[in-house]
């Protein structure tokens, strides 16, 4: 059996829509609704989708900046909704790491850089002066910058070197799990790179968790073991990254891959044709009925309107929730 | 082939700062035809932006200047024209599509007021003729019930649409030159692809010349016909597209190719470019792209290598290719 470190169990989020002097509430924004994961120990988990498919929320639920609506996630195998505050802080977030899309809006600009990695150190754990410079340099090395780097401001650097010292800070703890929300898709394209082994590299060395958020799939394909296509608050497809990526089943994954594959000039002469899918995606505020993606669908059928396709195994933990497939 | 509408000539435009000159464009020469994309690829800060904006003199004076060099449109040098004749050119003659359809629209007009006023500052139209033009402008971007969406404000609007209004501002005009400035950066994987679809349709029913202005080479592939790569101020690789991705001369244009991760390949690791960008105030002697390029020689540290054309339509600047 697979190494779970920690698993989300029909998770949902739903928030409330309110109206008027008396703030009565309208509506509910399902932002998320209902989707389990599992994410492996030392295993990258990615999930995928345009704006508004509930991505970010599922992560800030996992870092507890959101209170679920209902779900349960577990931590090694324990529901953290029975874990009081006081444990929390000490057995669960301790071994969280997250870094944030922006690294010009992560920081504040008036630490140097080395009070912002010894934050989370300052808060968790109790230590020398000495213990605590020597780990700050530590940590700046193992990202690839100096120990020097520490007296700097952040607007000293550049979005490559602050994303470094976002993930320095992610790492200053030995997190099990680092959250990453779009790591690389603020930074230039020589940048990413760089930035991409580094998390590659630092994942192999210390047998980190990984629940990468992202929208660009060739960087997911590159960062993931397993992926989660969401579109509008639930998962459409989910798999091993290879296998997903080789024999995508569900057609809003097809036309991701489609609009996100390199178009090279040879395509058009031998009449590779992208899938364009018609329209926008609706609102989370009132999804439409059945499978929510059928209003977009090049394939969809009568009965697609009105039956909600359960998320269904297809072999070999390839999962995808379609009336076709 | 078709006739050159615009043609770039040693381009040069610096930031006088208290700092120093920043030389953020130093040296540009490239044309574009009509019915034509051209790609100007690059990362962030090597003057794609500027280069733009100098095009439609718009570079925010006095810091910003147009030291040297030459813009033909259509046969008019645009740097020896007034300010009230250069006003004549933008709008009717280039327009401009902006990265971020929420900040480049006014948020307390309708969307039917903006497109409006293009329409009758530039072509003098008034009365119902300018609702006429209005709607024809919305239709060409193919937004559903023109007749609607131009009395909603922008804020009513999903992303893609906004971004098709600002297609729609851009357009309204009937333009020769259209300048796409990251149209895309901040759409949706699928609603891209819909807006790139989209505007090759537009070009092909008003074979108006487009530059477009990306870092992303997956856009260039699928719109443009010929792609200029951008590196600190200067264009290091000009060449078709086809080319450029068969086979890149250049160093950095094969680099930048290699570090981007392909959604096709399998990869375990990426080629990552070391370093960064050199600062435009203060550029490295020689080429600027020795410091990080794989294959620099000595003779790359003390001189600037000059473009040479390799094959038809392919120039390259850099020693090592001949």
């Amino acid at each position: 059996m697979a190494d779970v470190l920690l698993e989300g169990r029909d998770l949902t989020k739903h928030y409330p829509v309110r109206k008027g002097i008396l703030q009565r509430t309208i509506g509910w924004v399902r932002a998320v609704d209902g989707i389990s994961f599992t994410i492996e120990r030392g295993k990258t988990l990615s999930l995928v989708g345009e704006s508004g498919a509930g991505k970010t929320t599922t992560a800030k639920a996992v870092l507890l900046q959101e209170k679920l609506t209902s779900g349960t996630i577990l931590f090694e195998g324990k529901d953290l909704s029975h874990f009081s505050p006081a444990q929390l802080k000490a057995e669960y977030r301790p071994r969280l790491g997250s870094v944030q899309q922006n690294p010009w809006s992560s920081m504040n600009p008036r630490m140097k850089v080395r009070n912002i990695i010894a934050e989370p150190l300052v808060v968790n754990k109790k230590q020398t002066k000495q213990q605590l410079q020597s780990r700050i340099s530590e940590l700046l090395e193992q990202v690839g910058l100096s120990a020097e780097h520490a007296e700097n401001y952040p607007h000293e650097f550049s979005g490559g070197q602050r994303q470094r010292i976002a993930v320095a800070r992610a790492m200053a703890l030995n997190p099990s799990l680092v959250v990453l929300d779009e790591p690389v898709s603020a930074l230039d394209v020589s940048i990413r790179a760089q930035i991409m082994n580094l998390l590659k590299d630092l994942q192999e060395q210390y047998n980190l968790s990984y629940l990468v958020i992202a929208h660009n799939l060739a960087t997911v394909r590159y960062m993931s073991h397993t992926v989660a296509i969401m579109y509008l608050g639930q998962i459409v497809e989910y798999g091993e990254a290879e296998e997903l990526f080789e024999r995508p089943l569900h057609p809003y994954t097809k036309a991701l891959i489609s609009a996100s594959l390199l178009t090279l000039p040879e395509d058009e002469d031998k009449g590779v044709e992208k899938i364009i899918l018609r329209g926008e995606m609706p609102s989370p505020l009132n999804p439409p009925a059945g499978c929510r993606f059928h209003t977009r669908c090049g394939e969809a059928m009568p009965e697609c309107g009105q039956s909600v396709p359960p998320l269904r195994d297809v072999g070999g933990g390839h999962k995808v929730a379609c009336n076709k497939a | 082939m078709s006739k050159v509408i615009l043609r770039v000539e040693d381009l040069r435009s610096f930031f006088f700062t208290r700092k120093g000159v920043v030389k953020a464009v130093d040296g540009v020469s490239f044309y574009v035809c009509e019915g034509e994309t051209f790609g100007l690829v690059g990362e962030s800060a090597c003057g794609k932006t500027v280069t733009a904006l100098s095009i439609l003199r718009l570079l925010p004076e006095p810091a910003g200047q147009i030291v040297g060099g030459k813009i033909f449109l259509d046969g008019t040098n645009l740097l020896e024209l007034s300010k009230e004749e250069m006003r004549k050119y933008r709008g009717r003659m280039i327009s401009m599509i902006l990265q971020d359809p929420m900040t480049s629209l006014n948020p307390v007009y309708t969307v039917g007021d903006q497109i409006a006023e293009s329409v009758r500052l530039h072509q003098g139209l008034q009365g119902e003729k300018v609702d006429e033009e209005v709607i024809s402008a919305l239709r060409l971007l193919k937004i559903p019930s023109p007749e609607m969406i131009m009395r909603n404000y922008p804020f009513q609007l999903s992303g893609g649409m906004r971004q098709r209004v600002v297609g729609a501002i851009a357009m309204s005009c009937h333009p020769r030159l259209l300048i796409a400035d990251e149209p895309t950066t901040a759409l949706d994987a699928t609603i891209q692809a819909q807006y790139l679809t989209l505007f090759k349709d537009v070009q092909k029913q008003t074979n108006v010349a487009i530059i477009f202005i990306t870092h992303d080479f997956g856009v260039v592939g699928n719109m443009c016909q010929r792609v200029g790569v951008m590196y600190a101020g200067k264009i290091v690789e000009t060449a078709t597209t086809r080319e450029i991705f068969k086979t890149p001369k250049h160093p950095y244009t094969s680099a930048l190719m290699d570090s981007v991760p392909r959604l096709d390949q399998k990869g375990d690791r990426l080629y990552s470019i070391k370093g960064q960008p050199p600062s435009l105030r203060d550029l490295p002697p020689g080429c600027r792209f020795f410091p990080r390029c794989p294959v620099a020689e000595d003779i790359c540290r003390q001189k600037e290598p000059a473009e040479v054309e390799i094959s038809e339509g392919h120039f390259v600047s850099c020693w090592k290719v001949k």
